[in-house]
């Protein structure tokens, strides 16, 4: 093990490809989250259910009933926005407007987790799923080896992030939902309708969770029971770049890829402490810098 | 914020004591013993270890911090009397006020810098930290790593000149019921401890930093040695509920208490209700019952279990004691 | 506002009065001879599929020997129940579910799925007189002084040497490196496995790698490994979910050798996580193959799949737990509430298994792991996946 301790060449350019491919997935997943957070001040717990979800129902419509991959994702991306919507309007709202401290919507989000774990687990089933890959084919050049479907869910991924962007900063219901987050009461005098953009940014936030469950089925396959370690990762991610900040999320998600990504190959021959030696640096990369790499200071 | 009963002791709340120690201490043994449910002494033991570690977790919601990382002192406090009592032979009754130091000590340390920390980044700092505490368990050598550590002995006798003050557990014909009444007393100790805690000074001012750190600090109240206390004692509890939990299970592995067990303490803590220090009691005792009791319902246990969780949180956004149920006012 | 929150409060103390009735109120008793076995596992969370091929193979089993008539022990005939508790993956819950099966008057119960809950149980089943079959491996539990135990499938201490042996006789390996989830059962089986490999002259040019067992993503953790170009690749303690994923990664990362484990595996999770990549690939079950299997065994699977709509290859070891319980019973009544007399019976228990076929025999073994037969004879089938199905590579023994 001692010879291959420092990396050559060759597999440095396939780690770095490696931690681009998971960082455009990882900043997808985190979008949602910040969002919602930057939104509502809702840590959403149900997150990674959410993404579960999308997962299934595209793991459903296209490995199950032989549809395009395209209509599952649509169909993961419509149904959870409907999901988000309906948790925002029939229980966020209620809760936040009558708890006296904002952080009782954890306990709520986490009551959601639960039952999204649990309708999962009765409607899909314990086991591991996957779906037919959807393009065939590995990329293999000189010193990197990439599938090809890969390749096409990390582009898609970028793809979707760039066009979120867009939608924040042009349209009218991103401008909207930005001026809430920055600040609610202001953007409610200016005669943004808290109500209705609330619901919206929920939806979004759920929708993005399903689009990227969708799209990794198609490279990972879904399982029911890892919605909460996905939302825990998402946190990690989100606390890296700074909590609420859209940059910070997608920062945070590319970091965290290629700190899994570099981190083991680096680490490979400590092996068993890789991930200790990880966690332990984002403890002190937190405690010393708490707003993350792009956040506000305290949120 | 309110903070419970009142400071005073009224005659309300004298008998409030004796009713609570009259159910805990003989009610519920009768009631067991009757009713032949001997079960129930191990679910209410789990009650009441939890909600002493929850304790801690609502504390340092006292100082306006979301701890999502109790788990890993309990997990620490496990090992520390586990191995106090395994590799150095000590009797457990030291141990486990050692444990709880331990913690206390560690989280000074670990306190100092990320207490500065607010909202979800102290939140995010914490359940890292319960990671942490995980995979240190799995790779220090003297935990035993992967393989835990097994066939730990029961807790041993406590003689005082001839007197036996405490029983060998080993020799007990039902050592859960020995350890329900070490669990409940040390949990009314912890609670007394608290609610001493929080009508003090002390917790007048830690009251204040929860409203506002700045206007706290500009009054001369040093902040950081105040979080740090309550911090510590928060992890000290963790320490000790998980010590017991151990030496009633006789062995621990670094999956003993995991991010699950953290999450938990804080939502035992909400469901109770935030502004109440028996919150965390009560929000235990529901949040664990009510799935214990679910156990008939089968693979539809954690449909219904989070079904009820959202209703009561819809119901009561405050925690279960703000419906004052016993007439309890808010501080 | 008073009306409602009094309202409320009513409704809050009338809930907390019904919780403490129906906690104190205990099961109404049964009126027909009734035997109950319980299961205390993990049904939910990211290892539900342990637990779950555990419950649905006692409940396929009990449906069916319910629907001939009952198992008649002795001179009286019982319907079987199977009474489950999910222990969430947690051993401080696992003591709760072992606590309500003494509660419920249960002296044979299946499960724990992980070391952690099958350790933590030990002191309630030893109290409270209850024989448990653990799907966990450390040998504490199955050595004296401990004797509650019965360990219910082959230790990957067990097949991993035999498995290494034959790639090591038969397909020419002589390197082999492992990867092993972050946690305590995964990381012992690989101590395990490097340990026999050593011991078979083989050269180990991996044992330290790790991931999360929630990762998803397996290729930064395989990347380092592939490039050792292992001839065999040890997946420890894999979970079923994760197989595929792990496959998939290093067959698209350009491994060309072999891959195995010592765990049960599900051949329809691996079609649909990996597909012909996983051709070759090792594992371990009891009554896998169709070379195998008996009738019985094919009817057992028709009606698992009737009842549950899809069926899994990890009940092929799981589906034998609760026979050996009941057969156990069969060759001694007087077992039926004393778990003494079972392990009277269990040094010269022996029964034609059903689930294979051939003269093969229900019995129990384990003196050479555990110096006493705490573990039921499984035949330990090495299967290799090869176009959705198993097929045997050979079969070997526990003794």
């Amino acid at each position: 093990m001692a010879a291959n301790a420092t990396p050559d060449r060759r597999s440095m350019e396939q780690v770095i490809a490696n931690g681009l491919y998971l960082g455009a997935q990882y900043a997808l997943v985190a979008l949602g989250l910040t969002l919602i957070f930057a939104l509502m001040n809702v840590l959403n717990f149900a997150h990674g259910q959410m993404y579960v979800l999308g997962g299934f129902i595209t793991y459903w419509v296209y490995g199950r009933l032989g549809l395009p991959f395209v209509v599952a994702l649509a169909a993961s991306a419509v149904t959870l926005a409907a999901v988000g919507a309906a948790v925002e309007v029939l229980l966020f709202r209620t809760v936040i407007r009558r708890s006296v401290r904002e952080e009782s919507t954890m306990l709520l989000a986490a009551g959601i987790a639960y039952f999204l774990d649990a309708v999962i687990l009765l409607l899909f089933g314990e086991k591991q799923r996957g779906v037919p890959k959807i393009v065939m084919g590995v990329f293999d050049w000189d010193n990197l080896i990439m599938p090809y479907d890969r390749i096409l869910v990390g582009g898609l991924a970028v793809v979707f992030i760039v066009a979120f962007m867009l939608f924040m900063q042009y349209s009218r219901p991103g401008r909207a939902m930005r001026a809430l987050a920055q600040d609610r009461v202001a953007a409610q005098l200016m005669g943004v309708q808290v109500d209705r953009y609330s619901m919206i940014g929920f939806a979004l936030g759920a929708l993005l969770a399903g689009v990227v469950g969708g799209l990794l089925a198609a490279i990972t396959g879904v399982n029911s029971g890892i919605g909460g370690p996905i939302s825990i990762k998402a946190f990690l991610m989100v606390m890296i770049g700074g909590a609420g900040v859209v940059g910070g999320a997608i920062a945070g998600g590319f970091v965290l890829g290629m700190l899994e990504s570099v981190g083991l190959t680096v680490l490979h021959s400590y092996g068993d402490i890789t991930y200790l030696v990880i966690f332990a640096g984002l403890m002190v990369f937190l405690s010393i810098r708490p707003q993350g790499l792009m956040g506000k200071p305290w949120g | 914020m309110g903070l419970g009963m009142q400071s005073s002791l009224r005659p309300g709340a004298v008998i409030g004591v004796a009713v609570y120690v009259a159910v805990l201490f003989v009610l519920v043994p009768w009631a067991i013993a009757a009713s032949g449910r001997t079960d129930l002494y191990y679910t209410l033991t789990s009650v009441a270890l939890l909600s002493i570690a929850s304790a801690g977790v609502w504390l340092t919601f006292f100082i306006g911090r979301i701890n999502i990382g109790q788990g890993a002192f309990s997990l620490a406090g496990g090992y520390v009397s586990a191995i106090l009592v395994a590799r150095a032979g000590l009797s457990f009754w030291l141990a486990l006020p050692l444990a709880g130091l331990f913690c206390a000590a560690v989280s000074v340390l670990v306190g100092l810098p990320i207490l500065r920390l607010r909202g979800v980044y102290f939140a995010m700092v914490t359940l890292v930290l319960t990671e942490v505490a995980r995979l240190l368990a799995l790779a220090l050598p003297i935990t035993n790593g992967a393989k835990g550590m097994v066939s730990l002995p029961l807790p041993g006798g406590v003689k005082l000149l001839g007197v036996t003050l405490i029983p060998d557990f080993a020799t007990l014909a039902t050592p859960n019921r020995a350890f329900y009444f070490l669990s409940v007393a040390l949990m009314s100790l912890c609670f007394a401890a608290m609610y001493r805690l929080v009508h003090s000074r002390i917790g007048r001012l830690c009251r204040s930093l929860q409203q506002n750190e700045e206007l706290a600090s500009s009054i001369g109240v040093n902040i950081a040695s105040l979080r740090v206390l309550a911090y510590s004692i928060s992890s000290f509890f963790g320490g000790v509920g998980g010590a017991i939990f151990v030496a009633v299970s006789q062995s621990i592995y670094p999956s003993s208490f995991t991010v699950n067990d953290s999450v938990n303490f804080m939502l035992n803590c909400f469901l109770g209700g935030l502004g109440y220090v028996f919150g965390p009691m009560l929000g235990t005792l529901v949040l664990y019952f009510g799935w214990d009791l679910l156990f008939q319902t089968g693979r539809f246990q954690l449909l219904i279990f989070s079904s009820i969780l959202i209703a009561l949180m819809l119901a009561l956004p405050n925690g279960l004691l703000s419906l004052r149920p016993f007439g309890w006012r808010r501080g | 506002m008073y009306g409602r929150s009094g309202l409320l409060r009513m409704a809050a103390l009338g809930a907390i009065a019904a919780l403490v009735a129906g906690a104190f109120g205990g099961p109404a008793a049964a009126e027909n001879p009734t035997l109950k076995i319980g299961f205390v596992g993990v049904t939910s969370g990211p290892a539900a599929a342990w637990g779950t091929s555990n419950v649905r193979s006692m409940q396929t089993r009990a449906a069916w020997l319910n629907e001939k008539g009952g198992v008649t022990i002795g001179d009286k005939t019982y319907k079987i129940e199977i009474v489950t508790f999910d222990d969430q993956k947690d051993p401080k819950r696992a003591i709760a579910g072992m606590e309500k099966m003494a509660q419920e008057g249960i002296h044979y119960v299946v499960g724990p799925n992980v070391d952690d809950g099958a350790a933590a149980v030990r002191p309630v089943a030893e109290k409270a007189g209850i024989i448990y079959f653990p799907y966990a491996f450390p040998k504490t539990l199955y050595t004296k002084p401990a004797s509650n135990a019965i360990l219910g499938m082959v230790a990957s201490y067990q097949s991993g040497p035999a498995i290494y042996k034959y790639l090591r006789d038969h397909k020419g390996v002589k390197t082999i490196a492992f990867v092993a989830g972050n946690e305590s059962d995964p990381l012992s089986q690989r101590d395990s496995g490097v340990a026999a490999a050593k011991a078979l002259g083989m050269k180990v040019l991996a044992d330290k790698d790790t991931y999360e067992t929630d990762t998803r993503d397996f290729t930064p953790v395989l990347t380092p490994i592939v490039k050792l170009k292992p001839d065999l690749l040890v997946l420890s303690g894999v979970a079923p979910a994760n197989a595929p994923l792990l496959i998939r990664s290093a067959r698209e990362l350009g491994y060309k050798g072999l891959i195995s484990t010592e765990t049960a595996q599900d051949a329809q999770v691996l079609k649909e996580g990996a597909g012909d990549l996983a051709d070759g690939f090792i594992s371990v079950g009891g009554a896998s193959t169709p070379e195998i299997r008996s009738a019985t065994m094919d009817e057992f699977i028709a009606r698992y799949t009737k009842m549950f709509g899809e069926y899994n290859d990890e009940s092929n070891t799981k589906v034998y737990a609760l026979e050996y319980i009941l057969d156990t019973l069969k060759a001694n009544p007087a077992a039926i509430d004393n778990v003494e007399e079972f392990k009277k019976t269990i040094d010269t228990f022996s029964a034609p298994n059903p689930f294979v076929k051939g003269n093969s025999t229900l019995h129990y073994v384990g003196m050479t792991s555990f110096g006493q037969k705490r573990q039921v004879a499984v035949p330990m089938v090495v299967n290799e996946y090869r176009g959705g199905k198993f097929v045997t590579l050979f079969v070997g023994s526990v003794d």
